[in-house]
């Protein structure tokens, strides 16, 4: 790109400047914000940036004026931000960018009104992105990558200033939320915890009032944490919330919300239709759907094994596993329904080799003492209303509702 | 003459073995012989035809026969040696590395034991294992391989050849460590002060000696590497050995012990007495045409020689020191000492390197070739013999000798010229004198400097050490004598009449007893025939090689400090020139030599003498463990002091730092390529980088303080990482409160051997805890992290597991974790196995569990280890009691004792879920067997005495746990499931404590684990 002359250059950043000076005085925040997207690549900052590479004194047309030199600690890194970024040198910018963010939370601390917010939600934004870009290339120096560690307790910093009382408590969620990514990301997911504490245990503020879209993204990441936790019905109610008030044209983030919720329905024997599977490219759980319907172990077993690495990577394999039991369940319930439609009056006794057997025929090979052991797991746990009596190696079924449905009711444990 | 001396006197003494005297005798034969050329300054053809003559003569009688006796002792070497040594034995023939090892093992169990026999046994032991490696009985193979190098290569030869010789000077060394070890053992304290007892006199002569054998050593140390590497095949690998060597040599004489028998063992120990001949003979051969070949020697040894010279004189002053508190003063004069050593060195460097290019590749051609001319190296002996005599009668012989030996008058005859005047006065003295002398006087040398500074002792007092030395006949008495003379001069000194007194008129003391040397001698050579060759031999070297030391000193208070720093630039330049030019085996030699051994000195003296003076005390006093290098340390510190100054003047250039740094990247480089051979070496090698950054960085530091010029960023605080220097193999823990000390960190060396004791101790759990734990603090201390390091840290989780000492297994496994990813082999699979089922059943953390298991590679999901534990994570996370139990059983490794963990937890929980779903009744019987109750340990014995075991067991538990017996009509126990539904509970835990972690009440620990 060609070079502009001196004086364009010069032009460009007295503009800049006073585009800035002019948001703050009108409390404009949209194009306050706008000056600060600088991952927006929008040709304006970028031909501002190319200008200051240019024109090396920048700073002394930040002093040349009260309007802007008041506003220095905020500009002077911001302009080394531009021009690192530019350069593509993304630590710098980094280190530029968070002074900068760190002056303009001073700024932002003592206006009275909450004006200003979208600009905060900018710097938050820019910095989580800008901190995983220069993360990326830490690690490709070989230095350990810490940038999102560190932008992860600017944030909290920022969430500090958000979460009192008053106007700019609506923003808390915003941050939140971009430290939920971070957290999740970094893997230190408890350190979510205190930030949720936070959030739900203020009275003051009604969680509804919080924006749509910072709900939606919240209650996801909680459902998820949920989900490790495996509380399955509290998983369910906060990624069903999620899913009701998402945006339904957003369709990657309603797939990403039913990755979750899938796996806590079905452990509370809630299954899918197919063709949700289908319509949001879930495929990897039809088998899982398929194994439980027909009390189909090893189908259960193939599907976890095929898809082991995506599961465990997002972290609901242990969830999915747990589906044995049902399955088990189910194919005991055959079993049974088999038996009875034969002997209706001795149908509730179901003796331990025809189970072993029916799961030899699934080339499940398990001898009798670990199927027994199965099925006073599966009394225990109340999945099969009944009890074994290990004399005579039967399991004796009760004669009503001898498989009590779950019925969004998590599998006893 | 010296070596005359030491013969007749092994005769006299050894008498019972007169094989052994026999075989003393050649090997001192081989050393004179080397004096002999020397003095005679043939030429080099001259020179190696001489050498064929002797040979022949040797091998005939003398080699030969020789050599059958000593296998003939064997067997009760072996004997002695035994247990540990054995390993130590097998190793050895392997890789140079590891038989320094071994080698030292069994020197460390020694050191142990006051016997000075079982000392001397070992060293004979190495020496031993040397010759049986050799697949010739003949004593002169090997020395032939030496000698058998071409025209070319006889720069080179007389490298080996000195190698050879440097090896039984190692051995002899390695004798007297163990009499000064012995000594020290019993009289700690007095061991390294003077003391009036005769055994201490006895001890200060063999000291004396000692270190004077160390110097020839470190001479021929270097040839002895070369040797070693001819060997080998690998010629680049002979340096590492050599650059090992140096390591230890420098400090303390139990290490270079260790190497030079390594040394010696490689190349075959029969070399080491022949090889002496030729050594001797190259000095000798200044004349012109030998130049080359000459020069070589000198450089070689002149980089060792700077240390030995270094450590000699150290380990003077430092006697001096403990003896009488006036001479502490001498660290002055030591740093002279050394620089000029250094000015020397280098020109002598030069030639060296450039030999060495020539020589290297021939060099490994050449080895072993020639079987025939190994013979020569027998022949100086009978030369030497003549010569010896000529010797002691004509004193001025001998003055050409010393400077010739000292190599640094030839190589840069401008600087020495001048100062050696005053040497050539006082060393004829020295010289024409046998060992006794030279020793003396250098001690007076040193207290006169230490005291006066100005350095000059009076020259009526040498005359008068000449004279009173001039009465003794034999060796014996001149110990004796020696030792009489110290006490009078030590005495003088003190009183401050050494100057005024008149020595001329001094009345001669009547010579003393020379039983008491005898004993002396006993007691540290005790006898077993094998050793005492070697022990003499040593000796004999020792003496020869002593006298350019004194010049030395001379030379140093003549200079003034300015000139060190003029000579060490010098000395850097040369470094660099080589550098270039030199092939990469050469370049490796001259790093190592740069590198380590440089950086050693620096860093000693920065930390010992600087930082804290008041360690030496401790270090003197030598605990039986620092054996022979409580000895070398004080003499290090000495040669620190020494070397401190120069190593200001070195490290003040950053340049220098830099280019140090580079050459010990370069260095690691090369290491690299040869990694595979040697893993040890290697390290040594790395270690020695260290060393010397840090080395660096001290003086840095200091430098700061004192002068403020330089920023603090200049610091490289990398380098401050400690290098140990202690030898001990047992250390208690001790959470550092301070910078770790040196001399109280073990070397990796010794941290392997603490590893492989702790590994065989017998001792409780608590014992080898906290020996571990030390272990891994001199490891992280010194900044270790390679396979050892593994090593350590998966012998301690391992050890932890089976006492179930979980806090300290995740210690060790967070640091596996991180070790592992850096890539460094060890049990890998088997700790995550171990991980894995920590983290199942112990934290309960899906998070974590999930994070881990995804992390797991497919190669780790097909170990077994891995997989079971998979599978146990499966079993529990269903409940499935039936198969974690069945898991339990068939357990790979010690995820038993992780799974032990959970046993109870999981019989309740399998319990819980049988009372709630078994009706009526289940029979106790088939909960013992499902719940693995007296299995714990299959064994062979009929299944029905096993299950009433388990059974009885399993009743018990179930009582415990308020479970609801019956009998039934057969009296089998049955489990009432419905009453045991509602009943069940979790039994307090006996040894419950309020802080909840019962294995914290340490009454209870220590219950647990001594049992």
């Amino acid at each position: 790109m060609a070079y502009p002359s001196m004086g364009e250059a010069h032009r460009r950043i007295t503009d800049y400047l006073n585009n800035f000076s002019d948001a703050v005085s009108d409390q404009d925040v949209a194009s306050l914000a706008q000056l600060f997207s600088f991952s927006s690549n929008s040709p304006s900052l970028l031909s501002l940036a190319d200008a200051l590479n240019f024109f090396q004194d920048a700073n002394r047309l930040i002093k040349q004026s009260d309007k802007f030199s008041q506003f220095g600690e905020i500009l002077a890194p911001l302009f080394r931000l531009l021009q690192s970024y530019r350069l593509g040198n993304l630590v710098d910018a980094y280190h530029a960018f968070e002074k900068f963010a760190n002056a303009f939370i001073q700024e932002f601390r003592n206006w009275e009104s909450s004006w200003a917010l979208q600009a905060l939600y900018v710097i938050a934004y820019e910095i989580r992105v800008l901190a995983e870009r220069a993360d990326r290339e830490l690690a490709s120096n070989g230095k350990s990558p810490e940038k999102l560690k560190g932008a992860g307790s600017f944030l909290m910093k920022v969430f500090g200033v958000l979460a009192g009382k008053g106007p700019k408590r609506v923003g808390a969620l915003y941050v939140t939320c971009q430290l939920f990514k971070i957290y999740f990301k970094l893997g230190t997911v408890h350190l979510c915890r205190s930030v949720i504490r936070s959030i739900e245990t203020a009275r003051i503020f009604d969680f509804e009032e919080f924006p749509r879209r910072d709900k939606v993204t919240y209650m996801y990441y909680t459902g998820r944490l949920e989900v490790f936790n495996e509380n399955f019905p509290a998983a369910d109610h906060k990624l069903s919330y999620a899913l009701t008030h998402c945006n339904p044209l957003r369709e990657a983030n309603i797939r990403m919300i039913l990755k979750y919720l899938i796996p806590v329905k079905l452990s509370l024997g809630i299954l899918p239709n197919a063709w949700l599977l289908e319509k949001y490219n879930l495929l990897e759980y039809s088998n899982v759907v398929q194994a439980l319907k027909r009390g189909d172990l090893r189908l259960l077993r193939h599907a976890l094994q095929e898809h082991e690495d995506r599961f465990l990577r997002s972290g609901v394999y242990l969830v999915l596993e747990k589906l044995e039991l049902q399955v088990y369940q189910r194919l005991v319930k055959k079993i049974y329904i088999i038996q009875k439609q034969k002997d209706p009056s001795k149908a509730h006794q179901l003796k331990l080799e025809v189970i072993v057997k029916a799961l030899k025929w699934l080339e499940m090979d398990m001898d009798l003492d670990e199927v027994e052991c199965i099925m006073t797991i599966l009394i225990y746990k109340n999945l099969v209303k009944g009890y074994f009596a290990h004399k005579s190696k039967v399991v004796v079924l009760s004669k009503q509702d001898p498989f009590p449905k779950l019925n969004g009711k998590p599998v006893n444990s | 003459m010296m070596n005359q001396a030491t013969n007749t006197q092994t005769l006299a003494s050894l008498d019972p073995n007169s094989v052994e005297s026999r075989y003393v005798v050649n090997a001192s034969q081989g050393q004179t012989s080397s004096y002999v050329p020397s003095t005679a300054g043939s030429e080099a053809a001259s020179w190696n035809m001489y050498r064929v003559d002797n040979h022949s003569v040797e091998n005939g009688s003398f080699s030969n026969s020789t050599y059958h006796h000593v296998q003939q002792t064997e067997p009760s070497t072996r004997t002695v040696q035994d247990g540990s040594n054995a390993a130590s034995l097998a190793t050895s023939s392997s890789l140079g590395t590891t038989n320094a090892q071994p080698d030292y093992s069994g020197y460390n169990s020694y050191s142990n034991s006051t016997d000075p026999y079982s000392y001397g046994s070992t060293g004979y032991q190495g020496y031993y294992n040397g010759y049986q490696q050799q697949p010739n009985p003949s004593y002169s193979q090997p020395v032939g391989a030496y000698q058998n190098t071409g025209a070319p290569y006889q720069p080179l030869s007389s490298f080996p050849n000195t190698g050879s010789y440097a090896g039984p000077a190692s051995y002899s060394s390695t004798y007297y460590n163990p009499g000064d070890y012995q000594t020290a053992g019993g009289y700690p304290s007095s061991g390294y002060s003077h003391q009036t007892t005769t055994w201490n006199e006895g001890n200060y002569s063999n000291y004396t000696t000692h270190q004077y054998s160390n110097y020839t050593p470190d001479t021929t140390g270097a040839y002895a590497s070369g040797n070693a590497a001819t060997n080998s095949l690998h010629y680049q690998q002979h340096y590492k050995q050599w650059s090992d060597y140096y390591n230890p040599t420098e400090v303390s004489c139990a290490p270079g012990t260790e190497n030079l028998s390594i040394a010696s063992k490689s190349t075959q120990v029969s070399q080491v007495p022949g090889v002496s001949g030729g050594y001797a003979t190259s000095n000798s051969q200044a004349p012109p045409s030998f130049t080359p070949s000459w020069r070589p020697e000198p450089s070689s040894s002149q980089t060792p020689s700077l240390q030995p010279g270094a450590t000699v004189t150290g380990g003077y002053d430092s006697y001096w020191k403990h003896g009488a508190s006036s001479f502490q003063n001498q660290h002055p004069t030591p740093v002279q000492q050394h620089f000029q050593k250094a000015l020397d060195s280098k020109p002598s460097y030069d030639n060296f390197q450039e030999q060495q290019k020539t020589a290297c590749p021939q060099g490994l051609n050449l080895q072993y070739p020639v079987a025939q001319q190994s013979s020569q190296s027998y022949q100086p002996p009978l030369q030497t013999v003549q010569s010896v005599d000529t010797r002691r009668v004509s004193k001025v012989q001998i003055q050409t000798n010393p400077r010739i030996a000292s190599n640094l008058p030839l190589g840069l005859p401008k600087m020495d010229k001048d100062g050696s005047n005053n040497n050539t006065t006082a060393k004829p003295a020295y010289i024409s004198v046998s060992l006794t002398k030279p020793i003396e006087k250098v001690l007076p040398n040193d207290a006169a400097d230490s005291v006066l500074k100005v350095g000059m002792f009076p020259k009526s007092l040498k005359n008068y050490v000449e004279r009173a030395l001039g009465q003794c006949e034999d060796e014996k008495q001149m110990a004796a004598c020696q030792a009489v003379m110290k006490e009078i001069i030590t005495k003088a000194t003190n009183d401050g009449t050494l100057h005024t007194r008149d020595w001329d008129a001094e009345p001669l003391f009547p010579i003393p007893n020379a039983d008491m040397v005898d004993k002396n001698s006993n007691l540290q050579n005790p006898i077993p025939v094998s050793a005492i060759p070697k022990y003499k031999s040593p000796t004999k070297r020792s003496k020869s090689r002593w006298e350019p030391l004194p010049e030395e000193k001379l030379l140093d208070k003549l200079d003034p400090v300015n000139s060190y720093a003029a000579k060490y630039s010098s000395w850097v330049h040369v470094n660099e020139k080589d550098r270039k030019p030199a092939g990469a085996s050469s370049e490796g030699k001259t790093d190592i030599m740069n590198s380590i051994r440089f950086p050693l000195m620096e860093q000693k003296s920065a930390s010992k003498t600087v930082q804290r003076p008041v360690k030496r005390q401790r270090l003197a006093d030598g605990n039986a463990a620092d054996n022979g290098d409580a000895s070398s340390d004080s003499d290090k510190e000495q040669n620190l002091t020494a070397y401190y100054s120069g190593a200001i003047a070195l490290a003040n250039t950053p340049e220098e730092r830099k280019r140090r740094e580079n050459r010990s990247k370069r260095f690691e480089k090369v290491q690299g390529n040869r990694a595979q051979i040697n893993h040890f070496k290697a390290k040594n090698a790395g270690s020695g980088n260290l060393y010397a950054r840090r080395a660096s960085a001290m003086v840095l530091s200091k430098n700061f303080e004192d002068g403020g010029s330089r920023a603090v960023e200049d610091i490289d605080w990398d380098a401050l990482t400690v290098k140990g220097t202690c030898q001990e193999i047992e250390k208690r823990y001790l959470r550092l409160t301070s910078a770790p000390d040196p001399s109280t960190v073990r070397p990796e060396e010794v941290l392997e051997k603490a590893l492989l004791t702790v590994q065989n101790s017998q001792k409780n759990y608590l014992y080898k805890c906290d020996q571990l734990k030390s272990i891994r603090q001199d490891l992280t201390v010194q900044r270790i992290r390679n396979q050892l390091t593994v090593k350590v840290y998966e012998t301690h989780a391992r050890l932890s597991l089976e006492v179930g000492d979980l806090p300290e297994y995740n210690q060790c496994q967070s640091q596996l974790k991180i070790l592992y990813g850096e890539g460094i082999e060890g049990c890998h699979m088997e700790f995550s196995a171990y991980h894995l089922l920590c983290v199942i059943m112990h934290s309960n953390n899906n998070r974590d569990l999930l994070s881990s298991m995804s992390r797991l590679s497919d190669e780790a999901k097909k170990d077994k280890a891995v997989q079971h534990a998979l599978a146990v994570r499966a079993a529990v996370t269903s409940g499935n009691y039936v198969m974690f139990f069945r898991l339990y059983k068939m357990a790979p490794n010690l995820n038993t004792c992780l799974m032990d963990l959970y046993v109870e937890k999981m019989r309740y929980k399998a319990v819980g879920c049988m009372s709630r779903s078994y009706r009526p009744q289940v029979p106790v019987s088939y909960i013992a067997q499902v719940l693995g109750f007296g299995s714990g340990m299959p064994t062979n014995e009929g299944s029905d005495e096993k299950d009433s075991d388990g059974l009885e067991e399993c009743v018990d538990w179930l009582k415990a746990h308020g479970a609801c017996l019956v009998a039934d009509s057969n009296g089998e126990m049955q489990l009432d499931a419905k009453a045991s539904s509602s009943s069940l509970y979790m039994p307090e835990p006996e040894d419950a404590v309020a802080h909840g972690d019962a294995s914290l009440a340490v009454n209870d620990f220590l219950t647990r684990t001594s049992s």
